[in-house]
C-alpha cells in the first residue's frame, strides 16, 4: 500500500517506547495504522496489567472508534519510536478512498467485531451465571479454530478476571463458578491457565441452558 | 478464477452454520437470506438484489455462515474465494466503502445491545475506570503513564467524583517522575490499593472488590483439589479451618476436609469428620452432600445398611440437585449389589 504519499503526512503521529496512546475507558474518537515501531494492547485486571495483543506495523488499532461514544475496551501503549497515521469518523474514508487495502483491513476487523460483539451477546444473555462462564470456555475454543480436533481436552491461557470480564460477572462470581467447575472435574485451574476437560461436556451443558 | 453458477429454484447456495471462504454475486435470479434475530430467535428475510454480493462476512471474517441462502427462482451467481473478492473489490473502493458503512452500522448496533447488557450489571464506570488505571499506574511507580491517565481523568471529568484526587495525583506523578524516574520512589499516600473495594458506592457491593486473602486460599486449595492433589489440598484447607477467621470460609473448608478425606480413601476419618461437622454445622448448605460422602464411606468400608441408610436420608430431603440425585441413585444400586 502506498502510505509514503505526502498527503498522508499530515495525519502522521509520533510516540516514545512506553507512552500511552490511550487508555481504557477513555472516550475514543480516533484510530491508526501503524507505520513503525509494535503496539502493545493492555488491559489492568485485579491489578495487573496483562497483555492482549502486540501490533506490528500495518495494522489498525482503536478502529471501535469509529462508534459514537464508545469508550476504550484497552490500553495502547507503544513499545518502541512509532510512527502511526491517526484517524477519525470525520477524515477516514478520505484515506480510505485512496487506498483499497487499508479499507479492506479494516472490512475485515469490522467482519471480526461484529462477530465478537454477537458472540459476547450471546454470553450476556444466558440467564444462568455457569452457563454464561462455560460459554465464555466455547467463545474462546471457537477463537482457536478446529485444527486439534483429536481429544476434547482444550487448554486457555485465561485467568479468573478474563473470563469474569468475557462473561459481564464479578470477578469473585467468576472465581465461585470455575471453582464449582473445578470441583465438578469438568476443568482444572492452575496459576497461568484453565483445562477444560471436554469441550463437548461444556457445549452441552451451554445448549441445554440455552433453550430454555 | 471466479465461477459462474447455477441454482434451480428452491436449492439452497449455503446453510445457516456452515463454514466456507465463498462469496457470491448474484446476477440474475431470486435469493433471499434467511436468519434469526439475535434477540427474538424470528425469522429475519432479506432478499438479495441483483448485483449484490452475499456471504461476505462470514467468508471474510472466517466464521459460521449467520444465514441460509434460499434460491426462491432460477439463479445465475458467481462464485468467488476471499482472494478473488479482495482482488476484485480492490479495483473498485466505492464498493468496500459501501460495505464498511454497512458492516460499521451492524457493529454500532450490536455494540448498543451488548453495552446495555454490561450498564444493567453495573460492571462498567468509565470515569472510575479512567481513574482507577491511574492509580494503578502511579501505584507500580509509572510516572508518566499515571500522569497521562489522571491528565485524561481531568479532561474528561473536570468535576468529576475523583477530580481532587486525580488533581494531586497527577501532580505527585510529574514530581516523582522528575525526582526519582520510573520504578523508583516512595509510596504514595491515599491510593487506594489493590485489595481494597474498588468501589465507592454502595449500590453496587458486590462489583469490583478484590477477593480477600482467606478466598484467595480457599481457591487455590480447590484447585489444588481439581488436580487431584488431595494430600497439599488438605493440607492446604486445615490451615484455613485452623485459623478460623472468617466463617463462610470455615464452613466451605471443613467440607472440603472431608472431600480430600475421601478421596484420599480414608473412609473412616472421613465419617468421623463429617459426623462431627454435620453435629456442629446443622444447617450447613452442603449437608446433603456430605451425607453422600458419609454414606459413600460406609459403602467402601463395606457396610451396606448404614450406607443404604444415609442414601435414603439424602433421598428424603427436599430440594436437593438432580446431580446428587442421579449420584445417590447409582450409589444405591451399588449397594443392592453388594
Amino acid at each position: 500500500m502506498d502510505l509514503s504519499n505526502p498527503a498522508f503526512e499530515r495525519f502522521a503521529v509520533t510516540f516514545q517506547p512506553g507512552d500511552i496512546i490511550f487508555c481504557e475507558h477513555e472516550p475514543g474518537d480516533s484510530f491508526y495504522l501503524i507505520q513503525a515501531g509494535r503496539v502493545q494492547i493492555s488491559r489492568i485486571m485485579a491489578d495487573i496489567e496483562k497483555t492482549i495483543d502486540i501490533l506490528q506495523p500495518g495494522e489498525i488499532f482503536g478502529e471501535m472508534a469509529i462508534l459514537e461514544e464508545a469508550p476504550r475496551s484497552a490500553n495502547a501503549i507503544a513499545l518502541d519510536p512509532m510512527k502511526a497515521l491517526e484517524f477519525n469518523r470525520a477524515n477516514f474514508e478520505i484515506l480510505m478512498r485512496g487506498n483499497p487495502q487499508i479499507a479492506l483491513k479494516l472490512l475485515k476487523l469490522f467482519t471480526k467485531r461484529i462477530y465478537d460483539q454477537r458472540r459476547r451477546f450471546m454470553i450476556l444473555t444466558l440467564d444462568d451465571v455457569q452457563a454464561k462462564v462455560a460459554d465464555v470456555f466455547l467463545m474462546l475454543a471457537e477463537g482457536e479454530g478446529t485444527n486439534n480436533q483429536e481429544s476434547n481436552e482444550r487448554t486457555f491461557r485465561t485467568s479468573v478476571e478474563d473470563v469474569a470480564h468475557w462473561a459481564g460477572i464479578s470477578p469473585e462470581k467468576s472465581r465461585e463458578v470455575l471453582s464449582h467447575f473445578a470441583s465438578q472435574r469438568r476443568i482444572e485451574i492452575y496459576q497461568d491457565r484453565v483445562v477444560v476437560r471436554n469441550i463437548n461436556d461444556l457445549i452441552r451443558f451451554v445448549n441445554s441452558r440455552r433453550r430454555q | 478464477m471466479p465461477k459462474p453458477m447455477t441454482y434451480k429454484a428452491n436449492s439452497v447456495i449455503y446453510f445457516q452454520g456452515d463454514v466456507s471462504d465463498r462469496i457470491y454475486i448474484l446476477k440474475s435470479g431470486r435469493v433471499s437470506l434467511t436468519s434469526n434475530d439475535i434477540e427474538t430467535g424470528q425469522e429475519i428475510h432479506d432478499y438479495i438484489q441483483t448485483g449484490e454480493f452475499f456471504g461476505v462476512k462470514s467468508a471474510l471474517g472466517r466464521y459460521p455462515r449467520e444465514e441460509s441462502a434460499a434460491v426462491l427462482s432460477d439463479a445465475h451467481v458467481i462464485m468467488f474465494t476471499v482472494p478473488e473478492f479482495e482482488q476484485v473489490v480492490s479495483a473498485n473502493t466505492r464498493i468496500i466503502m459501501k460495505m464498511l458503512k454497512v458492516f460499521s452500522n451492524q457493529l454500532r448496533k450490536m455494540h448498543a445491545k451488548v453495552q446495555d447488557l454490561l450498564a444493567s450489571d453495573s460492571q462498567n464506570d468509565p470515569e472510575e475506570g479512567l481513574f482507577r488505571i491511574g492509580e494503578y499506574y502511579l501505584r507500580k511507580k509509572q510516572y508518566s503513564k499515571a500522569l497521562y491517565a489522571f491528565q485524561r481523568y481531568l479532561t474528561y471529568y473536570p468535576s468529576g467524583k475523583f477530580h481532587v484526587k486525580a488533581n494531586s495525583h497527577a501532580l505527585t506523578a510529574e514530581n516523582y517522575a522528575q525526582q526519582y524516574g520510573v520504578g523508583k520512589g516512595p509510596g504514595v499516600p491515599g491510593l487506594t490499593t489493590g485489595d481494597a473495594p474498588q468501589s465507592t458506592t454502595q449500590s453496587k457491593p458486590e462489583e469490583g472488590r478484590s477477593l480477600s486473602d482467606v478466598a484467595k486460599r480457599f481457591y487455590d486449595a480447590v484447585s489444588l483439589f481439581s488436580r487431584q492433589e488431595y494430600t497439599d489440598s488438605l493440607k492446604a484447607f486445615k490451615q484455613i479451618a485452623a485459623s478460623g477467621g472468617d466463617e463462610e470460609y470455615t464452613v466451605k473448608s471443613l467440607f472440603e476436609i472431608g472431600r480430600c478425606l475421601h478421596a484420599l480413601k480414608q473412609y473412616g476419618p472421613c465419617i468421623k469428620h463429617f459426623t462431627g461437622m454435620i453435629q456442629k454445622y446443622p444447617k450447613m448448605p452442603s449437608l446433603p452432600d456430605a451425607l453422600y460422602y458419609v454414606g459413600q464411606s460406609y459403602l467402601e468400608q463395606g457396610d451396606a445398611t448404614r450406607a443404604s441408610g444415609f442414601f435414603n436420608k439424602i433421598i428424603s430431603m427436599p430440594g436437593i440437585d438432580d446431580g446428587l440425585k442421579r449420584k445417590v441413585n447409582k450409589a444405591m444400586k451399588a449397594v443392592e449389589e453388594t
